[in-house]
Parts: structure tokens; C-alpha cells; sequence
């Protein structure tokens, strides 16, 4: 058994370490990058808002694997500089999970009853306070899901990065797999997956009764 | 002759071709109550968000000396702050006052419009008329010199329409200079200084409630005042 694990364990080791360093940077940045693009799609500037929304348009409307390979060959071709597989790949992840949260954003904004604004107004408040204090706290429980979800198809989606040769979780078991023709490889795969999903969705659940709490309760 | 605190002239608010308010002339007085009544549609939510700029108008001119306070038909509490938090967050965060003045303060609006006991509660935990009793004494909180009331008992059920209006009562007794959009004929009648009629968009009659109760001139006056009895 013992033998079993050491002839493919560290190799897997090696490619879920690298799945949780692209899930973790492509989270931690396009979460809040997509805040920007969804204020950006709704501004009265109108450029600004064309700008915003033809990148979510663009990014939500092709392949992720298209845009993963376009940025592998646009900074070597273009730009004649050389950047790893991982790095890339990282890039690529930002920008096209920052267009999907921009819509959530968006759509919880939009959510957003007209009097809250008007309250806001009457009170004095400023456009940003109104949004940062008012609006966004509010959309925060019904963003929440569709957001848990798209963090649920990046630790899936992550597996499309070795479409550029990153080697992840994928790639490494695939190798494994060849190396040792043993197919029961797979099953350990999609066990880290399965696990990797599950605590996200046991995170999920504590915050999302955190943004519960004002509202009105069950009756027991 | 008391301090005006509004001057409106000639004001007229368009919403594309719906001509709603037809040039409205209407001055208030510091303390004074003014009571607005007239058929759904005539145009009286419209010239009162055209006081503090909900509405902007078409022409005209408002002439404010002072600062508005609005309460709302559907309240329009923040549900993700407790009462208290309603009440402080603007004259923390607007005025810049000082967190624990403005936490006592807004304790003595609670006091004063009785629900003390809230402070600490989310708005989605009380009921109706708790919910408006909040949003006066967030309204209140910014020191305004004009109460802009739209309708603040329409979406209660009739028999907790009275804790509202007692509220409403008190600030009149106390010189509260407000501007009430309502369907309470009752409260028009033994609250407001003035009342004013509108219909279509126009002031139609004004006048003290004797005038506009007992003595109604107008053929449209009497006839909204002899539907009002009918329902
Ligand atoms: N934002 C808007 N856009 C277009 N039309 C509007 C808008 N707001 C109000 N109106 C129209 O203006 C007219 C007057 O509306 P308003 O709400 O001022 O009447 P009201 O006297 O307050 O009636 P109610 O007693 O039903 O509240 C109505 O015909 C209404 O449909
Ligand atoms: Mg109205």
C-alpha cells in the first residue's frame, strides 16, 4: 500500500499544490475586481460603461481555454516577453472570472429596492457612501450563492489550465495514470476535487448565515 | 411674521409629455403643518420630491432656507443596520457627529417615538408602524427644518395607522414644521394648520380645515371630499 502512494503521490502532491495556487489567486483577485466592472457597467459615463460591458460581454461570451491559449501567445508574440505557464494562466483566470462576478454584482445591485436610494438621498449621503454603506452590504446574501457557485466551477476550471501545460491536479494525474497504468488514479483525483469542493461549500454556509442575520426569522 | 422656510413659485414637473404638477405656488411658514390632499395621480407625491430634489423640476423656482427630512410610505429602513443604526449612521457619517452623542440622541428619539425597547433590533423583527416610528426618528436625527411626510400611514393596516399619527401629532404640537401628503382626513382635519387640495396637478383650494371641510367652494373639492366618505 505504502509502496502504492510513493510511486504517484508526490507528483500529486506537486499538481494540487498547484490547483490551490491558481484557485486561490484567481478568487482573492477577480472577487474584487469585479466590483469595479459592475459600478463601471452602471456609471452614467456612458464610454465607461461600453468599455465594461463589452470586456464582460467578450470574456463571458468565449471559451475560457480560447482565452487561455490567446494569452499564451499574446505576451511572447506581442509584447516578446516570456511568461510562465502558471502566471499566465493565473491572468487569464483573473480576467474571466472578474466578468462573471461583475454580473453577479450587477445583478444584486440591480436587486436593490429604489428606496433604499431615495432614503439614502434624503438623508444626505453621498453616492459612495450610499453605495459601499447602503447598497452593497445588502446584496451581499443574494450574491453570495451564484458567487459559491462560480468558486465551485473554478476548482473544476482549474483543470483547463493544463490545456497551456500548467501542471495541476489534471495534468498531474493524467502523467500518473500513463506512467503507472493504473486507472484507479483517477478515483484519488476526483477525491481531492470532491474535498476541495466540499469545504468551500462548508465555508460558504457559515458566511452566508452571517449575512443572514437581519433578516426576519423562521418561527421555530 | 414668522420665518419662511419655503417658497415655492410657479413650479411645474413634466414627466416626458405627462404634464403632473401645473405651476404650484405654495410658501410655508416655520412651525407651521400643512396638510395635502386630493385624488391618487394629482400630482402630490411629485411637487413634495420636488422640495428636496427626488423630483427635479421643470421650471419654477423652490426657495429652501433649511435643510428637508423625508419619511416615506414604505419606510425605506436599512435593513442590514438595527433601528439604532438607521437612526446614527447619517449624522455620524454626514454631519460628522460624535459616535455617542448621536447613540444618545437617537436613544431620545426612540424614547420619544416609543420604541426604546428596539434599539437593537433589524427592522425585518418589528412591525409596520414600529417601522415608520423608526424612519421618523431617523428623519429627525438630521435636525431638519421641514418634515416631508408622503403618505406615512398608507401601507399600515387601519388600526396601527393611530401610532403613527400620534407621533405625527406630537411633532405638530411641538412646532415641527412638516408638509404631509395624506389620506387621513381625520388627522388633516385636527392636525394641520392649512390644508391644501390638489387636483390634476393644481393647488384647487387652500385653507384652514374649517374652510376645506366645512365649507368647501370648489365643485371638485366637494366631490373628493363626498368620495372620501363613501369609501
Ligand atoms: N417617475 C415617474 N415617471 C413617469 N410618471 C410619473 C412618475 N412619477 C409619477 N408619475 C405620474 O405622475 C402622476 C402623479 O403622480 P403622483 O405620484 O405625484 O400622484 P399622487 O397625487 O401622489 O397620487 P397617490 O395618491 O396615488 O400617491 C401620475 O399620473 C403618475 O403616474
Ligand atoms: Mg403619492
Amino acid at each position: 500500500m505504502a509502496e502504492y502512494f510513493s510511486q504517484f503521490m508526490p507528483f500529486m502532491v506537486t499538481g494540487v499544490k498547484t490547483t490551490i495556487i491558481l484557485f486561490v489567486i484567481t478568487l482573492v483577485l477577480s472577487l474584487p475586481l469585479g466590483l469595479p466592472i459592475a459600478l463601471g457597467e452602471r456609471s452614467r459615463f456612458k464610454p465607461l460603461s461600453w468599455i465594461c460591458k463589452f470586456y464582460v460581454w467578450v470574456f463571458r461570451g468565449t471559451p475560457l481555454m480560447l482565452q487561455l491559449f490567446f494569452f499564451y501567445f499574446f505576451f511572447p508574440f506581442t509584447l516578446d516577453i516570456t511568461i510562465p505557464a502558471l502566471p499566465t494562466a493565473c491572468i487569464t483566470f483573473v480576467l474571466n472570472y472578474a466578468a462573471y462576478f461583475a454580473e453577479i454584482y450587477r445583478g444584486g445591485i440591480n436587486g436593490i429596492d429604489r428606496g433604499q436610494y431615495e432614503a439614502a438621498y434624503v438623508l444626505g449621503l453621498s453616492r459612495g457612501q450610499t453605495m459601499k454603506d447602503i447598497i452593497l452590504p445588502q446584496t451581499m446574501k443574494t450574491i453570495l450563492p451564484p458567487v459559491v457557485n462560480e468558486a465551485i466551477t473554478l476548482v473544476k476550471d482549474t483543470a483547463l489550465a493544463s490545456s497551456i501545460g500548467v501542471i495541476e491536479l489534471m495534468k498531474a494525474t493524467q502523467s500518473a495514470v500513463n506512467r503507472e497504468t493504473d486507472i484507479s488514479i483517477f478515483f484519488w483525483a476526483a477525491a481531492i476535487y470532491l474535498i476541495m469542493c466540499s469545504v468551500l461549500t462548508l465555508a460558504a454556509g457559515r458566511i452566508e448565515k452571517y449575512f443572514m442575520r437581519y433578516d426576519a426569522k423562521e418561527e421555530y | 411674521m414668522s420665518q419662511t422656510i419655503l417658497k415655492m413659485t410657479d413650479i411645474v414637473k413634466d414627466f416626458g409629455d405627462l404634464r403632473v404638477v401645473k405651476g404650484v405656488s405654495l410658501t410655508v411658514s416655520k412651525g407651521e403643518t400643512i396638510a395635502i390632499i386630493g385624488p391618487s395621480g394629482s400630482g402630490k407625491s411629485t411637487l413634495l420630491r420636488c422640495i428636496n430634489g427626488l423630483n427635479k423640476v421643470t421650471s419654477g423656482v423652490i426657495e429652501l432656507n433649511g435643510e428637508t427630512g423625508m419619511v416615506f410610505q414604505h419606510f425605506n429602513l436599512f435593513p442590514h443596520m438595527t433601528c439604532l443604526e438607521n437612526i446614527t449612521y447619517a449624522p455620524i457619517k454626514v454631519k460628522g457627529e460624535d459616535k455617542e452623542e448621536a447613540r444618545k440622541k437617537a436613544m431620545k428619539l426612540l424614547e420619544m417615538v416609543g420604541l426604546e425597547t428596539k434599539a437593537d433590533v433589524y427592522p425585518a423583527h418589528i412591525s409596520g408602524g414600529q417601522k415608520q416610528r423608526v424612519a421618523i426618528a431617523r428623519a429627525l436625527a438630521m435636525n431638519p427644518d421641514l418634515m416631508l411626510f408622503d403618505e406615512p400611514t398608507s401601507a399600515l393596516d387601519p388600526e396601527i395607522t393611530g401610532e403613527v399619527l400620534n407621533v405625527m401629532k406630537k411633532l405638530a404640537e411641538e412646532h415641527t414644521t412638516m408638509i404631509v401628503v395624506t389620506h387621513e382626513m381625520g388627522f388633516a382635519k385636527e392636525v394641520a394648520d392649512r390644508v391644501i387640495f390638489m387636483n390634476d396637478g393644481e393647488i384647487v383650494e387652500e385653507g384652514s380645515p374649517e374652510d376645506i371641510f366645512e365649507n368647501p367652494r370648489s365643485e371638485r373639492l366637494k366631490a373628493f371630499l363626498k368620495s372620501i366618505i363613501r369609501s
